[in-house]
């Protein structure tokens, strides 16, 4: 492209602002429907019972109550999940967690609809209760029961409790550690993080006469919904439409199915509209949340500094449901060597059903537990070999024609430009220059370090690095002309609040060089949309992106078809010219505007021009002849991107409490479509970093979730997070994204832990092991304490 | 009529209110009260709200020089107040650490005392700066120590019937008065605090440290005190902290384990110490 | 359910009576009775900040209010704020410096920085960020947001 862009590049406010600032942005809980009933679930007050029965009349006779649904209204075949179909919209015969929703109430008002469900009168005989994944192996009690026999699109090698497993392998990892001048092993735990969108969870539901359901719900994906209705109900999707109001954040909470099926099924049964939304509490205790990790890191390498083998095993708690698990898996094993050059590698780990709320798809996927391992052993390692951490990481990123894990070409790397930017940016190399020359283990606080605010705290720079795909299965779009050359994009993306509308719309825009202004962006819509998987895996600015530049390619095919009959030359002569016209090459003046065109397709010749556009992510992820791999869920993933993070944390010596003082995040994006938009993701990711590394963990007490709700579980506030936040945009221009765009909304969580757990060691000496570094556990450990 | 919001023009008329429907609450500030409403804990059918009684809204000095928080002031008041300086600003600094601004204009001091919940920020607070707590009953007006007035969790000395109705305050001396509050993240209840007021009387100086967080009640021990003050040795530190630490009885919640709250005591304590001895110097 | 108490309040400058129960909150009677939902319920403890509003001039959680207890009181929620020059001027800035993302939260912290303009007009970094420390957002991270009121703030001055 010669001309500069004018959409693309540019930062554009979020074309949904105005509305957002005047309160007027309708959210799931702000749709209302004349005659609604209201909805309330009971929950299940046993981690592991099976059910013997219902006794549904004194709620039944309560007036205003209109429907009840349990398990039984739900046909045993009806499963979902999207890799493991295990899963009933209520619980069906047994209970597997505290909280899970095992039946539900529509009545006139919220207040009966919650007494009606009290009311109701559920028979348990309690099973053994199976709380880690170690009991849950180890044990001759199976969660699921007929696991086995559920249907699976994946190799799963589901046994007992073990939902999955996964492995891969390049090399000979035993053969790469005996050539290892040192091999480093540790164990790493993470904790389960609640994603407390400020949004929870709800569902409004329409039945038409002629029995087909209309769902409003808070999600991203409005095709998820309706595939997961379709199996959960047993109906043919052609009788679910689902749309999408305003969604008040997700990050992975609302990917797959919350309480629409059950919504639905009420809406069925009582043959009227049905609304229901969460309170803070349910939404922790019901839906799902990241899974806790357990890591084992051995590392191979060379006395200069060569990477030569890398062994990562995993456990993951499960749940007590599949949901996405089974892909973070897959995804957090394909991460766990990290962005390196290791001849040998093998990355494999299991997956094991526990007694607890199912654990999901959450920002990150696996990456930020498996980043958080592998990126702390590396600078162990850097201290033990005398080398500076960033140095020895320089010295091993993959560069060049190197191949991912499972051997993927690589479409773009930014990563040595985003570890260089950081390293410069935060003064890194002073910073470290002068530790150098005070090499004892009591000075690791001191030297060059950023100094410390006040007497009694520690203070030190950290780095990590990690790369992340965005893409993933199919996307679609349609572009279409209305009859004033304006212009429709419809693309079934759901916008959760990181600006998607507004950066389709400005690629749209480009694409076709019409001001954004002419682009409406269509909200998705099942009837209207073309499929879009969800909103989720970094996938929308380049998987959707790629299909709206696609569909905007037909639709200046069918622009030049008609120009070319009204200008009497040929296509191949013509080209799309700035502000909504085609012209003849080299000739300004000889040109047709949209308006022009859209008129005589329309009236004339041609029909209305629409320009559609569909894919799935088509690089292979595993070369065969590279690596070994069993049980991937995905063959082909997306394109990778890659981030390099330096945070300036203190610690305080009295009470152990961290703090991030300053940070630089560098992302190699491709190209931002919109600068002010990426800035955004980095921040917030960052904040998000920030509390998952030193704050915030679901605590069980026994087999309940001792912390539901915002007293109990925080997450950071703006003292947290800290001003001097330094967002660094590297653009390595991806050979297959959209004007070379690639994802960075999880990129730029994932390293931020290990980065924070790698200042804290340089700051106090200590290293920690397990998340979150809350301030007792620093302290414990500089105190000596376990 | 025995439901529905009753609001009394004075303290006697909110008394007789009490008397006459036991089972209602009062609302003052209503942020205690409406969260647990809202989670389902309680269900009033019943409540008297303060917010009309005029003798309930004012800090207003007292002969002496001390100070009288009528018990509707709220904590955004109380954390402004540019009177409460020398060993008074352990009361203004608990006031200003409170949640956040929006809850501190809702809050009221009279409020959190009744609600006597050990993670709050104003009881060791006020233990410290040797507070006394003012309760109106039908029978007259009684004036008891804040250390007497927290008995244990979430439980005060107030008897059916009774209200708070002041938190008096003695007159600010110079030295220093400073409230530590070590929580997860800003606004959250305090894992542990420490609440220190120091006075200089010559080269000798009177402390009162309290601790937070760490009990059913504030802690605060006459022989701790006794090491705090005079001119006291590191070793002296080093008791007083080992005193507390003893005496303390914390709980293991979401905040931080037992154990790291007493690991806690004698370095926050230390610490609140050290400045509170820079900032008496430097006040005299 | 307790017999419904009458209740006369005003709202965004008009005069509204309601029959509520003893125990219905001002963000539920705003919401569901008044179709006011830009005040969200993000956690209904007065944690979040999602429903701050003002009444009689003062920032408050609309979820810790009885509205019961307002009777007589004047209450300003973000649909009512068109002709506030403060309220215009910051949303104005949060559109500009992308303060906002899922906008979920968005209303509250309007509110919440308007009442903050009003007690310190020329705040700076630390005061933005102490006076706005009790409204979460999940999204931003908070420094646009940190920005936005800033530059409201400039806008602002005479």
């Amino acid at each position: 492209m010669s001309a500069p862009f004018e959409s693309v590049g540019r930062r554009v406010p979020r074309i949904e602002s105005r509305e957002k600032v005047e309160g007027r942005a309708q959210y799931i809980a702000d749709l209302y429907r004349t005659g609604m009933l209201h909805g309330a679930i009971l929950q299940s007050p046993f981690a592991h019972a099976r059910i013997r029965g219902y006794d549904l009349t004194g709620a039944l006779a309560m007036p205003g109550v209109h429907a009840i649904v349990t398990g039984d209204d739900f046909a045993q075949s009806n499963r979902m999940g999207a890799f493991i179909k295990d899963e009933h919209a209520l619980a069906k015969d047994k209970v597997r967690y505290v909280g899970e929703p095992v039946a539900a109430v529509a009545a006139d008002t919220e207040a009966i609809a919650r007494a009606a469900a009290q009311a109701i009168r559920v028979a348990y005989e309690e099973l053994p209760v199976l709380l880690t994944p170690e009991q849950a192996l180890a044990s001759g009690v199976h969660i699921h029961e007929g696991v086995e026999g559920y249907f699976k699109v994946l190799d799963a090698g589901s046994r007992g409790n073990l939902c999955s497993r996964t492995e891969f392998a390049e090399g000979d990892i035993e053969r790469g550690f005996g050539e290892s001048d040192l091999v480093f092993e540790h164990h790493y735990e993470t904790q389960a993080q609640a994603h407390v969108a400020l949004e929870p969870c709800g569902a409004l539901v329409e039945v038409d006469p002629q029995g087909r359901l209309t769902i409003w719900s808070a999600n991203q994906s409005v095709f998820r919904v309706q595939a997961c209705v379709a199996e959960a109900l047993g109906l043919p999707m052609t009788r679910i439409r689902c749309l999408t109001p305003r969604i008040g954040g997700a990050f992975g909470n609302k990917m797959e199915p919350h309480v629409q099926p059950i919504v639905a099924a009420l809406a069925l049964k009582a043959r009227r509209t049905v609304k229901l939304v969460l309170t803070r509490e349910e939404d922790f205790e019901m839906v799902r949340a990241r899974h806790p990790f357990k890591v084992r890191v051995k590392t191979g390498v060379n006395r200069d500094g060569t990477f030569v083998a890398r062994e990562v095993e995993v456990l993951l708690d499960c749940g007590a449901f599949a949901d996405d698990s089974p892909g973070v898996l897959g995804y957090s094993l394909l991460c766990a060597r990290g962005p390196y050059r290791f001849a040998h590698a093998r990355c494999h780990g299991r997956l094991v059903y526990t007694n607890k709320l199912r654990f999901g798809a959450f920002r990150g996927f696996g990456n930020p537990q498996v980043s958080f391992a592998g990126e702390s052993q590396i600078d162990d390692i850097a201290e033990q070999l005398g080398m500076d951490p960033i140095e020895l990481r320089l010295k091993n990123i993959l560069r060049g024609d190197d191949r991912a894990l499972g051997g993927q070409m690589l479409s773009s790397n930014g990563l040595k430009e985003c570890v260089e930017r950081v390293r410069d940016a935060s003064g890194w190399a002073r910073s470290t220059q002068a530790s150098r020359s005070s090499r004892s283990t009591e000075d690791s606080g001191g030297g060059g370090a950023p100094l410390p605010s006040a007497p009694g705290k520690k203070r030190a720079l950290g780095f990590a690095l990690c790369g992340h795909i965005s893409g993933l299965l199919a996307s679609g779009a349609i572009v279409r002309m209305l009859e004033d050359g304006t212009v429709v994009l419809n693309v079934g993306a759901n916008d959760i609040g990181q600006g998607s509308d507004t950066v389709l719309s400005q690629i749209c825009a480009e694409a076709l060089k019409i001001p954004l202004e002419n682009v409406v962006f269509v909200s998705p819509d099942t009837d209207g949309s073309p499929f879009n998987w969800g909103t989720t895996a970094s996938r929308v600015t380049f998987m959707t992106g790629r299909a709206v530049i696609g569909a905007a390619a037909e639709v200046e095919k069918q622009l030049k078809q008609q120009a070319s009959e009204m200008l009497e030359c040929a296509v191949e002569d013509l080209e799309l010219v700035s502000g909504g016209a085609v012209a003849v090459k080299g000739v300004a003046d000889k040109k047709i505007g949209f308006f022009e065109i859209a008129k005589r397709s329309h009236w004339f010749a041609g029909g209305p021009i629409i320009g559609s556009h569909t894919w799935v992510y088509d690089r292979p992820t595993v070369d065969p002849k590279r690596a070994a791999v069993i049980g991937l869920p995905f063959p082909r993933i997306g394109a990778y991107s890659f981030s390099a993070s330096v945070v300036d944390v203190e610690v305080d010596e009295v009470t152990g409490a961290a703090q991030v003082k300053r940070a630089w995040s560098a992302c190699d994006v491709g190209r931002a479509i919109n600068p002010l938009l990426v800035e955004g993701q980095i921040e917030g990711g960052l904040a998000q970093g920030i509390g998952y590394a030193l704050v915030e963990e679901m605590v069980w007490d026994g087999a309940r979730l001792a912390n539901p709700t915002l007293m109990d579980y925080k997450i950071p506030t703006t003292g947290e997070v800290p001003y001097e936040l330094h967002s660094i945009i590297v653009e390595s221009q991806d050979a297959d994204g959209p004007f070379g765009a690639k994802g960075v909304g999880e990129v730029c969580l994932v390293p931020v832990p290990a980065a924070i757990g790698n200042a804290v060691r340089r700051a106090t000496g200590v290293r920690l092991f397990k998340l979150p570094l809350t301030a007792e556990r620093i302290l414990r450990a500089t105190l000596g304490k376990t | 009529m025995n439901t529905g919001l009753f609001r009394p023009a004075s303290v006697s008329e909110a008394l007789a209110l009490l008397a006459r429907l036991p089972e209602a609450r009062i609302i003052a500030g209503g942020a205690s009260l409406v969260a647990m409403i809202n989670a389902r804990l309680v269900d009033p059918e019943a409540l008297v709200s303060l917010a009309r009684i005029d003798e309930l809204k004012e800090i207003i000095e007292t002969p002496g020089g001390g100070f009288r928080i009528g018990a509707m002031v709220r904590h955004r008041a109380v954390a402004a107040e540019v009177r409460f300086g020398g060993t008074l600003a352990v009361v203004q600094m608990a006031a200003a650490q409170i949640a956040n601004a929006t809850v501190r204009n809702m809050g009221t001091i009279g409020g959190a005392v009744a609600h006597a919940d050990p993670g709050l920020d104003y009881p060791p607070a006020l233990v410290a700066a040797g507070a006394t707590i003012e309760i109106a009953a039908e029978g007259g007006r009684r004036r008891m120590s804040a250390q007497e007035f927290f008995v244990d969790w979430y439980a005060t000395a107030l008897q059916p019937g009774e209200m708070v109705c002041a938190v008096h305050l003695p007159a600010p001396r110079p030295g220093a008065g400073l409230y530590h509050k070590l929580a997860r993240v800003s606004g959250d209840y305090a894992t542990a605090s420490v609440a220190l007021t120091m006075v200089g009387e010559d080269a000798a100086i009177l402390t009162r440290a309290v601790i937070g967080g760490c009990g059913p009640t504030p802690l605060m021990i006459d022989e701790a005190n006794r090491l705090l003050s005079g001119q006291p040795s590191a070793q002296n530190l080093r008791r007083a902290g080992d005193l507390l630490q003893a005496a303390a009885d914390p709980v293991d919640d979401v905040r931080g384990s037992a154990e790291y709250r007493r690991m806690l005591i004698p370095r926050m304590l230390a610490r609140a110490f050290d400045e509170a001895r820079v900032r008496a110097a430097a006040s005299s | 359910m307790s017999d419904s108490l009458h209740v006369e309040i005003k709202v965004n400058d008009s005069p509204v009576a309601l029959d509520v129960p003893l125990t219905e909150t001002l963000l539920t009677s705003l919401r569901d009775r008044l179709q006011l939902t830009g005040a969200k319920r993000g956690c209904n403890q007065g944690v979040c900040g999602a429903c701050t509003v003002m009444v009689d001039g003062v920032a408050v959680r609309a979820c810790l209010s009885l509205t019961a207890n307002c009777e007589g009181q004047s209450v300003l929620t973000i649909e009512g704020a068109g002709n506030d020059r403060a309220i215009a001027a910051l949303q104005d800035a949060f559109i500009e410096a992308a303060a906002l993302q899922c906008g979920f939260c968005t209303p509250g912290q309007l509110i919440a920085a308007r009442a903050l303009l009003e007690h310190n007009a020329s705040p700076s970094v630390e005061d933005v960020s102490k006076g706005m420390s009790g409204n979460l957002c999940r999204c931003t991270g908070y420094n646009k947001i940190i920005d936005a009121v800033r530059m409201a703030a400039r806008r602002l001055q005479p």
